[in-house]
């Protein structure tokens, strides 16, 4: 049973410059409690996909076609009081940079207590209690103290622990991660990383980890969909990904240093497309080293290649004939 | 412990200010020559002999670092000495006067204060609407236009053409209250106090609402305020409550300059509506080159800038926990 | 050399790249554009002032000539399209004589304070600890003075000393009186714009090309003034256009104070020898001051226009 299904959702910024496809036809499905990845370069898509979602997209950007189905329920036909309750409580979403999503004027426990409050209309002690216990899971040192400090008193890796503890203080069934270690030290990444793990398989709620990183992809994902320019390229399990991938999946995993290959990093030669005016056909094809005519023409469909294993691309079955 | 001593020492700190300012002004005055032949020169029925009987009686004769240390004794002592014209204390002349200023001011500072605040967020949150536009064009009116010319069209209209409210002071006399169907001292007070506080309100909710605005667009575009949407905090609580306590902190700074801006700016609104205030009592004494009474409005007004500063860094310590006070 | 040479030239191409968009996204900004406009328009009034002016300026003669013709305090006709003073003089005419001082007054209030806040803001930033310390006590002080206050004293107390009422620079005529007025005006306003400006070159210090120009043992005065100085330009021009509109409207007040040049008409002035009689002459009261309004306003449109167009941060 999916949790989370996405129908050719589209979002759009309306700039003055015009109009940018941040998300064009974006479909892809979480299964209840799995961890999914979603892949992609800055400005693929992946965080405008998790903020459409919870419907908190800022401005100039609309959501303006598609589906999100929750349990089966499409969000983005609710009434917004109705979409409010699901934030913070069914599904919540823990940011990139842990500094700049705290607020800096308010302290630990007032800013997290009154997300409990909103949601479950109890009395600020209890809040509190709940912000404690929550600290408490996440790992932070002495939370009772803690809920009277204000964010700029902790450390990166301590403020992205406060940040997970805010998520999943009313323990919500989905968690958009989005890039939660990028800002940190590569040690505390580790940490965070672990902690995330743990938590999911404690809790057993439904992870979508937001990443450029193929190597967290690979450490904690069951399921992937990759992203680029707005479109899905690529979804499956992380076997077929990593067994049978799409062109533009292929350069991303070649992009990921590893320890036991001697082989030279290969970083993807070309900029990620103006969105205003996207490529035609497939959005890939200026840097797909396969492209062909009808790449440049026609858009490839999402096709079932697999079992659940999806791709968006002309030429990816001669590609596979070939190399097998 | 650590508030007390911070008042302090930015009491202390202030000393040599006001000793530099006193210095200053006191210095350019007497540059200028001396104040009696200045004061008299218009005069022809005043001899020579009462000419020096009044340099003697206010201490002229002296060298003027003599005068200056004269003036600071008795400044610290709390006494500013007295008027050239009519030989008023400036004291007295002062204490009669504030009052009026002050009254002026705070209803002024605080209407422009409370009514910027909806303006200016509805203003970033709506960006671009019909409803910012105007409140933005209103804004650009506002810092634009000169108080002094804005309080002559109100007058026109609402004093000369309509007759509603009176045109000049603070306070008229019974006899005059029929003519605006006043009826008693307070209601008075009130109708005097309609345009002078409309033109100063005016000009103070231009600079807080484009200051707020600014602010909130700038505040809105923060992770931390999409975070609290992402957590189902309603959309009045983030606006009023997360983002405007983080757009408000460059509004508290400016409250504490526009106080000093419109104590410094009093002469003007205070000329045109005849205002019995410490401004206008400034204009009339540096007109007629009365020094004391120069300095001494110079000090009172000097204060309290110094004073509204140090409340505006408090509370701007208290609103902001990354400021500390030290 | 050859280093440098090719630096200099790329900065030159990024410069006016930049300024060619920044014009692009002002052409854009519709108000800004209007106040650009009325800008244009009172800077013809002013170069053709004896032209448009039906009346010569005062002390002419023929300044009065409404009063001979028996026209004095009339109220706007379309002879006197802003109807004549008390004193019979056209106030029309006195309006567009006095745009010559108001730009006058604007550009060299903006050029003063401009070049004093610049000035303390680049070598306080740049050079840091003491003498960023000494300097920015010295704006504190500025900061805090009552300003108006002391510019309505000093103007009073100066305008006694004043000997000539004009000199004569080349054949032009540069009023004394208003020229005080001018220089006190920006001694006490530069203050706040250097805090402006030292912020923005502490934070443009630290930036990779200043350090890298640093390291490669370019003196301090090279750096401030081809790299620091180039990079703050679009802000120095927000904050001279702002200064125009603000010199505009304190010497429009201190002239309607009674504190201005007693021998040029300026608006302020024309306001302040009309005001007694505004019961009567309501309009030789609001088209002077309908004047200063409208340049103000052109003013800050502009300024608002290029702040939009040079920090494009600020745009969605």
């Amino acid at each position: 049973m999916n949790l989370l299904e996405i129908e050719y959702l589209k979002t759009y910024f309306f700039t003055e410059a015009g109009v940018v496809k941040a998300v064009d036809d974006v479909t892809l499905s979480v299964e209840k409690g799995s961890t999914v990845g979603l892949v992609g370069e800055s400005g693929s898509g992946k965080s405008v996909t998790a903020q459409s979602v919870l419907r908190i997209v800022p401005r100039p950007g609309k959501i303006i076609g598609g589906k999100v189905l929750f349990n089966g329920e499409d969000l983005l036909l609710k009434k917004e009081e109705e979409m409010r309750k699901y934030r913070g409580k069914k599904i919540s979403l823990i940011f990139q940079d842990p500094t700049s999503s705290l607020n800096p004027l308010f302290t630990i426990g007032s800013q997290l207590a009154d997300i409990v409050i909103e949601h479950e209309k109890v009395k600020k002690d209890e809040a509190m209690e709940r912000v404690v216990k929550a600290l408490r899971i996440v790992k932070l040192p002495d939370p009772e103290h803690a809920i009277y400090q204000y964010p700029h008193q902790f450390s990166g890796g301590m403020k992205q622990r406060i940040c997970i503890a805010r998520a999943l203080l009313l323990n919500p069934e989905l968690l958009f991660a989005d890039e939660p270690t990028t800002n940190l030290d590569v040690t505390i990444q580790a940490q965070i990383i672990a902690l995330l793990k743990d938590l999911q398989k404690e809790l057993g709620m439904t992870l979508v980890m937001i990443t450029h990183d193929m190597g967290i992809v690979a450490e904690m994902c069951k399921n992937v969909v990759v992203l680029y320019a707005g479109n899905v390229m690529e979804s499956g399990s992380i076997e077929d990904i990593f067994e049978r991938p799409h062109p533009y999946t292929e350069a991303l995993l070649k992009a990921v240093p590893r320890l036991d290959e001697t082989r030279k990093l290969i970083s993807i030669p070309g900029n990620i497309p103006n969105l205003i005016d996207p490529p035609s056909g497939c959005r890939f094809h200026p840097r797909c080293q396969y492209a062909i005519d009808l790449c440049k023409e026609r858009k490839p469909p999402l096709e079932e290649v697999g079992n659940s294993h999806f791709i968006s691309c002309h030429r990816w079955r001669e590609l596979q004939g070939g190399r097998s | 412990m650590g508030l007390a001593k911070y008042i302090i020492r930015r009491t202390i700190y202030m000393v040599p200010l006001i000793i530099g300012i006193s210095l200053v002004s006191f210095l350019v005055m007497y540059a200028a020559g001396d104040p009696i032949q200045l004061a008299t020169a218009g005069n022809p029925s005043i001899t020579e002999a009462q000419r020096q009987f009044l340099r003697e009686y206010y201490g002229l004769n002296d060298p003027i670092p003599i005068q200056y240390l004269r003036w600071l004794d008795h400044f610290i002592h709390g006494d500013f000495g007295k008027s050239l014209y009519g030989g008023r204390p400036v004291n007295e002349i002062i204490s009669s006067l504030i009052w009026e200023t002050a009254k002026l001011q705070i209803i002024s500072i605080l209407l422009a204060f409370f009514i910027s605040i909806p303006a200016g967020v509805y203003s970033a949150v709506k960006q671009r609407s019909a409803a910012d536009y105007t409140v933005s064009s209103i804004a650009i009116f506002g810092i634009s236009v000169p108080v002094f010319w804005f309080g002559i069209v109100l007058i026109l209209i609402f004093s000369y053409h309509l007759g509603w409210l009176p045109s000049a002071g603070a306070h008229g006399a019974p006899y005059l209250w029929p003519v605006f169907g006043i009826k008693n001292e307070f209601l008075d007070e009130l109708a005097h106090l309609v345009l002078p506080v409309t033109v100063l309100t005016f000009a103070n909710l231009a600079y807080n609402v484009r200051l707020l605005r600014a602010g909130m667009l700038e505040v809105l575009r923060q992770d931390y305020i999409m975070a609290a949407r992402a957590s189902g905090i309603p959309e009045r609580k983030v606006l009023y409550k997360y983002a405007l306590k983080n757009a408000i902190t460059p509004l508290l700074t400016l409250l504490g300059l526009s106080i000093g801006g419109m104590l410094a700016g009093a002469p003007v609104t205070e000329t045109v509506f005849s205002w019995p205030g410490l401004g206008r009592a400034y204009v009339t004494a540096s007109l007629r080159l009365d020094f004391p009474l120069i300095m001494g409005i110079t000090m009172i007004i000097t204060i309290m800038i110094l004073i509204a500063n140090l409340i505006t860094d408090l509370v701007y310590a208290w609103v902001d926990p990354r400021v500390t006070i030290d | 050399m050859n280093l440098r040479r090719r630096s200099d030239k790329e900065i030159k191409e990024r410069g006016a790249s930049q300024w060619a968009v920044a014009w692009r996204r002002f052409k854009k900004h519709r108000s800004g554009l209007v106040g650009l406009g009325m800008i244009i328009v009172l800077l013809t009034i002013a170069a053709f002032h004896n032209v448009i002016a039906p009346y010569p300026a005062r002390p002419h003669p023929d300044a009065f000539k409404p009063l001979y013709e028996g026209e004095s305090a009339q109220p706007p006709s379309w002879k006197h399209p802003f109807g004549t003073t008390v004193m019979g003089t056209d106030v029309f005419s006195e309006v567009i004589h006095g745009s010559i001082y108001t730009i006058y007054v604007a550009v060299a209030v903006t050029i003063i304070s401009m070049a004093l806040s610049v000035g303390v803001g680049i070598v306080s930033g740049y050079f840091g600890r003491l003498v960023d310390d000494v300097l920015m006590r010295i704006t504190e002080v500025f900061l805090v003075f009552p300003s108006l206050l002391f510019i309505l004293l000093f103007s009073r107390i100066y305008q006694l000393g004043v000997a000539e009422p004009f000199w004569n620079v080349f054949g032009i005529k540069i009023p004394v009186g208003l020229t005080i007025v001018v220089v006190i005006v920006s001694i006490f306003g530069w203050a706040s714009y250097a805090r402006v400006i030292r912020g923005e070159v502490l934070r443009m210090k630290e930036c990779e090309f200043i350090q890298a120009a640093k390291s490669l043992g370019a003196s301090s005065r090279w750096i401030m003034l081809r790299h620091i100085f180039p990079n703050i330009l679009p802000q120095v021009i927000v904050l001279a256009t702002l200064t125009m509109a603000s010199a505009v409207l304190v010497e429009a007040a201190v002239s309607f104070l009674g504190f201005g040049d007693p021998n040029t008409i300026t608006w302020g002035r024309l306001m302040e020898e009309s005001l007694q009689d505004l019961s009567t002459v309501w309009w030789a009261e609001v088209f002077p001051g309908l004047a200063v309004f409208l340049t103000v306003l052109a003013f800050n449109l502009v300024g608002d226009g290029l702040s939009d167009a040079l920090n494009p941060r600020l745009r969605e």
